[in-house]
């Protein structure tokens, strides 16, 4: 029994063409999965289905072996917006999925320390987010998916309005992270070598289907020459192939 | 040059006065009462105790009012933008109420519930009730969809969404309402009064008319304006503290 497992799942709006048509989709425990398309491919629908936010008209989906019908507690997600509350501080915004579930207790707290220290923010546990930049915004919505010590973590390209270099960064320290926990992660991106270089496994959606999956056989941990390896770029170019547009 | 600006805009307000003090000078007192005068009958009528009781007559009526009509109009407001039900059933009344002149119902309340505080209570609050309804309404309805899912993500209720994201999120419109309430309820306290009372600014506004003391008038509507400022300053103030974590690039 996979982790996750996507069966059969077709969604469309009302009177309209469908936008994911019969897609399947296996996710192993612990593995890292990124989901590649072009804009309005209909991948963020499906990240949505698959973590519950929107019921398909088709299909199921199991967590666990557990038909998904709405969000868990189980799961993390990062939306392409770092969505922070402004009103409250770097520490209240990480602790917010526990505020809404009980009382924070002390060690609560040193959790969201743990995390931000992880992601490099400790020193800004009282700034709101005004006070950020986009980098930083991001890694404290990372932050805030991760203090329930999700099993599974759902991601929007949450790294796509960042710059070049903060990027990278961040995807260490996703890597990093999930490495750490055993986390699952099925993350969304339009971006080739983001999702090479995250993946255990890519596969690239075109106008609601999934049309090519394949396993990428880098070594782990990722290092950054990695991204400068033959063998990488092979694996890229393979995918643009696949995602069409001439070359 | 901030500074200068602020320098500027004193020079100007002394200016104005010195042309007033001059112009008023050749003019009846009747008719134009130099600011020197009415600084003078200010001063007396605060020290003979004289002005104390309408001051807090109309503050009364105003807090009072302003409280009342804002929070109604808050929670009336938050009902409608959570219950699409209700916001459908009521907001053909509320922009056909827009249309009344609010103001003009004076004599009706004075007719229903006297000439004492509580009718000028009624029409300050119902005058301050529609901008924090307006606002409320519009300030929690459109909200960042991804915030909102994220909510939903995190299995938040509806109770919760609304305490932890809609009314903080809509707070900066709220306040706005909140804003332009609190300018209406001077007008709306000192219509009140001058429709029937015998106590409050309003009513000596009224009482210097027919005893043709311009300058008791002068200094009333002196009382009033500096009321009038000081909470809408209040506001500004409270503004400021609340939504500072709002604004992008603000220092702590």
């Amino acid at each position: 029994m996979s982790f996750l497992s996507i069966e059969d799942v077709s969604f469309r709006y009302q009177g309209k063409n469908a936008v994911i048509n019969q897609a399947n989709w296996e996710i192993e425990k612990g593995e890292f999965h990124c989901l590649l398309g072009k804009s309005g491919c209909g991948k963020t629908t499906l990240l949505k289905i698959a973590s519950g936010l929107l019921p398909p008209n088709e299909g199921r989906v199991y967590l666990q072996g557990k038909e998904l019908t709405e969000p868990s507690h189980e799961c993390g997600f990062v939306f392409q917006s770092p969505a922070l509350l402004e009103w409250k501080t770097v520490m209240d915004n990480v602790l917010l999925p526990v505020v809404l579930r009980r009382k924070t207790t002390p060690e609560d707290r040193e959790k969201a320390v743990a995390l931000l220290e992880l992601v490099g923010l400790c020193d800004y546990l009282n700034r709101h987010p005004a006070q950020l930049s986009g980098g930083q915004q991001s890694r404290v919505a990372l932050a805030r998916a991760l203090i329930q010590k999700p099993s599974m973590m759902f991601l929007d390209e949450p790294f796509a309005s960042l710059d070049a270099i903060t990027r990278e960064e961040l995807q260490e320290d996703l890597l990093k992270i999930c490495q750490l926990e055993g986390t699952t992660v099925l993350f969304i991106t339009h971006d080739i070598s983001e999702a090479v270089y995250l993946a255990d496994r890519v596969a690239v959606m075109e106008q609601g289907e999934i049309i090519y999956e394949a396993d990428v056989n880098l070594l782990k941990p990722r290092t950054v020459e990695m991204r400068y390896d033959p063998n990488f770029n092979e694996l890229c170019l393979k995918v643009r192939q696949v995602m069409g547009g001439g070359v | 040059m901030m500074k200068n600006v602020q320098l500027y805009s004193f020079l100007l307000f002394i200016v104005l006065i010195v042309s007033w003090e001059i112009t008023a000078g050749n003019m009846s007192e009747l008719v134009l009462p130099a600011p020197s005068v009415i600084f003078f009958t200010l001063i007396d009528g605060i020290k003979s105790g004289y002005f104390l009781p309408h001051i807090t007559r109309t503050a009364a009526e105003i807090v009072l009012g302003l409280f009342l009509g804002s929070l109604f109009g808050f929670v009336i407001g938050l009902l409608m933008g959570e219950i699409e039900f209700l916001r459908k059933l009521l907001f053909p009344y509320v922009i056909a109420s827009q249309a009344v002149p609010k103001l003009a119902l004076a004599p009706l309340f004075i007719l229903w519930f006297g000439f004492g505080m509580t009718s000028k209570v009624v029409i300050t609050a119902l005058i301050c009730f529609f901008p924090l309804l307006e606002n409320t309404v519009t300030s929690i309805q459109y909200m960042d969809k991804q915030k909102i899912e994220l909510f939903r993500m995190l299995k938040a209720s509806r109770w919760q969404t609304l305490i932890h994201l809609k009314i903080p999120a809509g707070m900066p419109g709220i306040l706005a309402g909140l804003r332009v309430a609190v300018v209406l309820a001077v007008v709306g306290a000192v219509v009140g009064e001058f429709i029937g009372g015998s106590e409050g600014l309003g009513a000596v506004i009224i009482a210097s008319q027919a005893m043709m003391d311009t300058p008791l008038m002068f200094a009333s509507l002196l009382l009033l304006t500096i009321m009038g400022m000081g909470l809408y300053q209040l506001v500004n103030i409270i503004e400021k503290i609340w939504l500072k974590p709002y604004k992008k690039g603000s220092k702590k």
